[in-house]
């Protein structure tokens, strides 16, 4: 209590609005910039590989390259494959079941699994999925960071007996999921920007990555045991600022409307009235070089030790922001970028080096 | 032909029978800038002290003015118009800067107005910011060495000798400094200027004598010589591309480790302004930055010898957790290690021995065996030390101000790796340092980095940063302002990125 009261007053601690440097492997670059314009998605979410082709939510559409394959009743909120069957979470119905020819399988789960941010399946064929909060649905994101809620939950859910089980709870907007090589389960706190993994059975959760400059999302593990994860929304000193004031917070989120709050973005600069417009960004009509954005563009490549290899990004003054999810196959490297509604493709070659 | 203002004829100088010069003849002409280059310990200081009146020579004779003289004292040498700006300042720190300039010369009744006022008119003829009215002691280090030029030049002198005398300068007072040189050099004064810096000797040089291991080597004009050329006579080998590499292609970059060092939003007053950067493991991080760049000050911060600021100073993350350290003991036991740009006055204790400051640092480390000081241990690990540095000295009794710049600075490293760091961070390791010296301090670092230890290089010299780093910061007015790989820096670039 004595040391919170000392935190609050020399801005140090948990009072301290510090936000972690992007250095050495995350060097800012303009690689996502730089691509060729995607394809158009609005409400592009998340994007898995299904029946040998890349295939993505956009809103409650699924879509290919080949145009939309199926539309449902209900926002989707996340995606995976298990084999033939494609596992979609959605606002309102939970965790479905689609069949090859997207037909809704009947499955009863033990307890309703709600507001579904990632899902993976391991190789047992178990689904694992991220509840980011028990209070705020998926597309609510914004509120839950600004309320500071952590009533986000990991758990298991068999597809085959309905059984679901909770690995762990109480966390900070788990939004990204991933089984590494030896069985064990790495998932994303997104509001502790952080890593963790843990055991299959949920126990022995340590942190592997800490300290990222944005919010982690989802995570995609690739065949050589590396991950990409996507970085859906950057942190700035204002808004660690404007999340350690309670009051201030309340009354934001009871008066302004949410478009205009002081909180991360998939995309920012649209509207003149926007929180850090004007002066704070742009003098002369020129975007000045350290202005603070609400919202970035940014891919992470993880080792299998979950050390950066390299980093793709859209800077304060592009538009590929909030990148939700990112899907490697071959050589090319899709990308969910809800900012700018569009489906990005890039070229991968060798490290550290992008089409 | 012109006679020579100082001539020195076959002069030796021993020291306990050890000879430090041998058989050296040199001559300055009238109105010329003389450099004496050599390694560190090759008896370029003992040669200019025989000239100041500091040593006088065991064999051979100096001659001033074509005529054959023997100095008592420095204070004599000067009354004759033969001034030394030696490498540690001889200011006398409890007076103002006015009576510094003036001692020596004292009247018996002194009006403190009158000597400030012109002192303060002195100080401006020459460009240097120094106020007259400063006790010496609240002085920095570059501002002291102004002080000790200007003495220099008050008194009239028709020789001055320079040791070293820009280490410490900022490029701008350097540039002063090189005016003031020239200005000199045309009234008809002649300059012995000693340096490690082979730019500056090539630059402004007539002459360039160059000695080793105290003996004569060369001395011709230094339109003759390039910086290869230097070396290759200071060692007797082509050093160049042994210590800075020039094909980068041949080093491969060692791969980025976890982040170790986390440092967001620092501030320490004007200094360092919300500074962020990261420091990883396996890896040299280079810091770049000109002289008032804040480079040192920020990781003085990291290691507890500084205090960021009471108020939002921002965060230092040793791995992930925060840290701030309120003395340097705290860093330490958490395995930061610093070692010292100024190893003379923070380094090491010089009146003690090589094996009394290695173990110095074990103690300060809580690593030694006994809780009481052990003689074995003590010299036990001098050994190891000193054998694996190559520390050169007549044994690890040798106090270490007996020792030259670079076995000084290995003693210091030796120092801080008994302590077996987290981080180390080596700020300026080869200043001062000998080019043999510097390849042995290179390949340490090389070894460290190698070893899987995040090692942190401070440089102001930019083919050091270039050939040691894996990737390099930039700092300018008290915050990193660039990164750069290795495969993208240029000196050019990084030159920009610390000037722009």
């Amino acid at each position: 209590m004595i040391s919170r009261i000392f935190d609050n007053l020399l801005g140090r601690g948990s009072a301290a609005v510090t936000v972690p440097p992007m250095d050495g492997a995350l060097k800012p670059n303009n690689q996502l910039e730089n691509l060729q314009p995607g394809i158009p998605a609005a409400q592009v979410d998340d994007i898995v590989e299904w029946k040998g082709e890349p295939l993505w939510s956009d809103g409650a559409t699924l879509v290919s390259r080949s145009g939309v394959q199926a539309e449902l009743p209900s926002v989707i909120t996340a995606l995976a494959a298990l084999d033939d069957t494609l596992v979609v979470a959605t606002l309102d119905d939970g965790l479905i079941l689609l069949g090859g020819d997207y037909q809704r399988a009947e499955i009863a789960w033990a307890t309703p699994i709600t507001n579904v941010t990632a899902i993976s399946v391991d190789q047992s064929g178990v689904i694992l999925f991220c509840t980011g909060s028990q209070t705020n649905a998926p597309n609510e994101w914004r509120r839950d960071l600004m309320e500071t809620n952590q009533s986000g939950m990991i758990g298991r859910a068999n597809p085959k007996t309905g059984e679901v089980r909770i690995l762990a709870k109480n966390l900070r907007y788990p939004s990204g999921i991933a089984t590494t090589a030896s069985g064990s389960i790495v998932y994303s706190e997104a509001w502790a920007s952080h890593i963790v993994e843990m055991s299959a059975d949920g126990s022995n959760a340590q942190i592997i990555f800490d300290e990222i400059p944005g919010y982690p999302g989802r995570l995609c593990r690739q065949e050589n045991g590396t991950f990409w994860l996507s970085v859906f929304a950057p942190r700035n000193p204002l808004i660690e600022f404007v999340l350690r004031e309670p009051a201030y917070r309340k009354a934001m989120l009871q008066e302004v409307a949410p478009e205009f709050w002081i909180a991360p973005h998939f995309y920012s600069g649209r509207y003149f009235n926007e929180p850090m417009q004007g002066g704070a960004l742009k003098q002369m009509g020129i975007l000045k070089p350290w202005a603070p954005t609400r919202s970035y563009g940014l891919v992470i490549e993880l080792s299998s030790t979950f050390i950066p290899l390299r980093s793709f990004h859209s800077r304060t003054g592009g538009s590929r922001h909030g990148i939700t999810s990112a899907l490697q196959s071959g050589n090319t490297l899709w990308m969910a970028c809800r900012g700018n509604g569009e489906i990005l493709e890039m070229q991968l070659v060798e490290k550290g080096k992008a089409l | 032909m012109t006679v020579p203002v100082v001539e020195m004829l076959d002069v030796t100088k021993e020291f306990h029978g050890n000879p430090a010069i041998r058989n050296v003849s040199f001559d300055l002409r009238p109105g010329e800038i003389h450099s004496l280059l050599g390694e560190n310990g090759a008896g370029k200081s003992t040669l200019t002290k025989m000239i100041a009146g500091v040593h006088e020579p065991t064999k051979g004779q100096v001659q001033y003015l074509g005529k054959p003289v023997s100095f008592s004292s420095p204070q004599e040498a000067l009354e004759n118009g033969i001034a030394m700006v030696f490498q540690e300042t001889n200011l006398v720190p409890s007076l103002t800067v006015a009576q510094n300039l003036e001692l020596g010369n004292e009247k018996l009744l002194n009006r403190l107005r009158g000597l400030y006022i012109s002192a303060q008119q002195f100080l401006q003829s020459l460009s240097f910011e120094v106020d007259p009215t400063a006790l010496v002691s609240q002085l920095g280090a570059a501002q002291k060495q102004m002080v000790e030029i200007a003495r220099a030049v008050r008194h009239n002198a028709r020789v001055i000798i320079f040791d070293e005398p820009t280490a410490t300068l900022t490029p701008e007072e350097k540039h002063h400094f090189f005016n003031l040189v020239e200005r000199l050099k045309n009234d008809g004064v002649s300059i012995i200027f000693i340096s490690h810096a082979l730019e500056e000797a090539l630059n402004i040089s007539d002459r360039i004598t160059i000695l080793r291991d105290g003996m004569h080597v060369i001395t011709d004009d230094a339109s003759n010589f390039d910086r290869d050329t230097i070396i290759q006579h200071m060692v007797g080998r082509n050093l160049t591309d042994e210590l800075y590499g020039k094909d980068k292609v041949k080093r491969q970059t060692r791969p980025l480790g976890k982040r170790v060092l986390s440092v967001q939003n620092l501030s320490m007053g004007s200094m360092v302004r919300n500074t962020s950067f990261s420091v990883f493991e396996g890896q040299v991080t280079g810091v770049f930055g000109l002289i008032g760049s804040g480079r040192t000050e920020t990781f003085k911060i990291v290691a507890g010898v500084n205090k960021r600021n009471l108020f939002h100073g921002g965060e230092v993350r040793l791995d992930g957790k925060p840290v701030r350290y309120r003395v340097p003991r705290q860093a330490i036991l958490d395995g930061i290690v610093y070692v010292t740009e100024d190893r003379k006055i923070e380094g090491f204790f010089e009146t003690k021995s090589i094996a009394e400051n290695i173990y110095s640092g074990l103690i300060g480390a809580d690593l030694n065996q006994k809780s009481v000081v052990s003689y074995s241990e003590m010299a036990a690990l001098a050994k190891t030390w000193t054998d694996r540095l190559n520390v050169k000295a007549i044994d690890n009794k040798s106090k270490v101000i007996e020792l030259s710049g670079g076995n000084q600075q290995k003693v210091v490293l030796a120092k801080a790796l008994v302590q077996k760091p987290k981080l180390i961070i080596l700020d300026e390791p080869t200043r001062g340092v000998d080019v043999g010296a510097i390849a042995e301090i290179h390949e340490l670092i090389h070894e460290l980095a190698t070893s899987g230890l995040p090692v942190v290089v401070i440089s102001s010299y930019l083919p050091e940063i270039l050939s040691l780093s894996d990737r390099i910061l930039v700092s300018r007015q008290g915050r990193i302002v660039e990164e750069f790989s290795i495969d993208d820096a240029t000196e050019e670039r990084i030159m920009y990125a610390a000037v722009h």
